[in-house]
């Protein structure tokens, strides 16, 4: 999940990267306004990895 | 064990926690004193009985030999809440000893009660003026007025279009025949979104014993807003849990407060009204005579109902509207027959109750699905109830990864301290610093080779000030 998070970070334009500083592999430090996303993108992940049987 | 937020707090604390004055009235009614007995802990009730006839205040010395050595902590226990309902009180003498005298009026009526037998102020009326129902039917009319009355907590949902799902029986205001409203519902639901809320939900899945609790605490709460003394409604609760079930008692021998209380306690399913050609009389459930009994345990439970299968399927053998929304709260509904609801828990039920019942509080997401799962083991139908496991291990394991499955991240606020200046004595001011954030549990991260460590932002100002000071 952190490489996840990482690789999110490196795909954003450098005006909008939040990842201030990589404290080791599972501690990240970012900046505030960001969690909210964070989180409706693992969500997303976690969507797209589960099986639905169709209706 | 995660702290149950709704604590189903015990009719006596409250009755403890009355100012002085009020308690003192309280006990001018020898039922109320006879209650408070039944809800003492046995050391306590022993001691009370013993004191019954002593007039002169006990040395608290000479009851401290009435135990043995290993039994002083339940002894102290006993005497704190004595002395917290006020049955006792302390004196201190000019020698400086304790010694302990029981309430005078709690003495005398308690008295009375033993010797007269406790003779109600009322008598049930003649069988042959009044039309009683079977004991059966009265209980049926509780359960059904019970409901009605927590329906509507549990009717509350949000559909995935957003749009509320009232029922027929309710008007476009909500609730009209519930007196008590937003004050006591205001908790369980937000009136804004019309959403049930995380305390609503934990409410839903405890047993009627509890909810009761609550509800009647609630009430007696607000009965000093709308002007009614709450000393005169706790006595007239315990009283009405001395009589008899299903006898029928004439409404005229209530003064005007009482009047009025039976009125709510009626559409809570405490009491049944009737009215016959000239008289009306109330008849009281089994929920009312329960209040005073059930004091710390809970004690009759309704029978389980509820048969989870390891192929995550649900089968509710009830024919209640309030277990099948709460099953819907949490699993997906597949068939109603007459007596049975066959549902089915899956991901995406699961995670429809999380978004129903919960605020973007994170903390409170670990413990959620623990209710469900309490719910089903609670609610399990006597054949499975004597399985154990019984709600099978792959079920109760599947909804605890799911629930972890939302908790992948954990965030909190923080500051990051790196930059110690690379003097002799930055390593000691570097391991000072994260004990100091270590004791008060806000170290979230250090590393000391590269000597940052990362504390919570609530102690960054102390931190800031401990650093300075180092300096």
């Amino acid at each position: 999940m952190a490489q996840f998070i990482i690789n999110m970070n490196s795909s954003l334009p450098s005006n909008q990267k939040f990842i201030i500083r990589v404290l080791d592999k599972t501690h990240l430090f970012v900046q505030p306004h960001v969690a909210e996303m964070i989180r409706v993108a693992i969500a997303e992940f976690r969507e797209s990895n589960t099986y639905g049987k169709p209706p | 064990m995660p702290q149950v937020r709704i604590i189903a707090k015990n009719f006596i604390d409250m009755v403890a926690s009355l100012p002085a004055v009020k308690l003192d009235m309280l006990y001018a009614n020898p039922f109320i004193c006879e209650a408070i007995l039944r809800s003492l802990p046995p050391l306590a009730k022993k001691y009370v009985l013993q004191m019954l006839y002593i007039d002169a205040p006990v040395p608290a010395k000479s009851m401290e030999e009435w135990v043995l050595p290993d039994g002083l902590s339940k002894h102290r226990v006993a005497i704190d809440r004595l002395i917290q309902l006020r049955v006792l009180t302390e004196t201190v003498d000019r020698k400086k000893e304790t010694s302990y005298e029981m309430n005078q009026k709690f003495q005398l009526n308690l008295q009375k009660q033993l010797i007269y037998g406790g003779v109600l102020p009322r008598e049930s009326m003649p069988s042959n003026s009044v039309m009683l129902p079977s004991l059966e039917e009265l209980e049926m009319y509780a359960l059904e007025q019970w409901e009605v009355c927590t329906f509507p907590a549990a009717s509350y949902q949000l559909q995935p279009s957003g749009k509320v799902n009232k029922l027929q029986f309710f008007n476009d205001e909500g609730f009209p025949t519930w007196p008590l409203e937003s004050k006591v519902f205001h908790f369980i639901i937000e009136k804004e979104g019309s959403r049930l809320t995380e305390y609503g939900f934990q409410f839903l899945l405890m047993d009627t014993n509890a909810q009761l609790w609550y509800i009647v605490r609630e009430y007696i709460a607000n009965a000093e807003e709308r002007g009614v003394d709450p000393a005169s409604i706790i006595s007239f609760l315990l009283e009405l849990s001395f009589h008899e079930i299903g006898q029928a008692y004439n409404l005229n021998t209530l003064n005007e407060v009482q009047q009025s209380t039976i009125k709510d306690l009626a559409d809570l399913g405490l009491v049944k009204l009737q009215q016959g050609r000239k008289e009306s009389w109330f008849l009281p459930t089994k929920l009312a005579t329960t209040l005073s009994v059930c004091l710390s345990d809970t004690s009759t439970r309704r029978q389980g109902y509820v048969v989870v299968e390891t192929n995550f399927r649900l089968y509710a053998y009830t024919t209640s509207k309030l277990h099948c929304e709460i099953m819907r709260l949490f699993a997906r509904v597949e068939y109603q027959l007459p007596n049975l609801i066959v549902g089915a828990i899956n991901k995406e039920s699961l995670y429809n109750a999380f978004e129903n019942g919960i605020t973007a509080d994170q903390a409170r997401f670990f413990f959620f699905f623990f209710f469900i799962i309490l719910f089903l083991q609670q609610n399990a139908h006597p054949r499975v109830a004597e399985k154990t496991p019984t709600v099978p291990e792959n079920v109760t394991d599947q909804i605890r990864l799911w629930e972890s499955d939302l908790n992948r991240i954990e965030m909190s606020p923080a500051q990051l301290y790196d930059e110690f200046p690379s003097k002799v004595n930055s390593k000691d001011l570097f391991e000072a610093a994260c004990d100091y954030a270590r004791e008060y549990g806000a170290l979230l991260w250090e590393d000391s080779k590269k000597m940052q460590l990362v504390v919570k932002s609530e102690l960054h100002n102390e931190m800031r000030e401990y650093l300075r000071r180092q300096k």
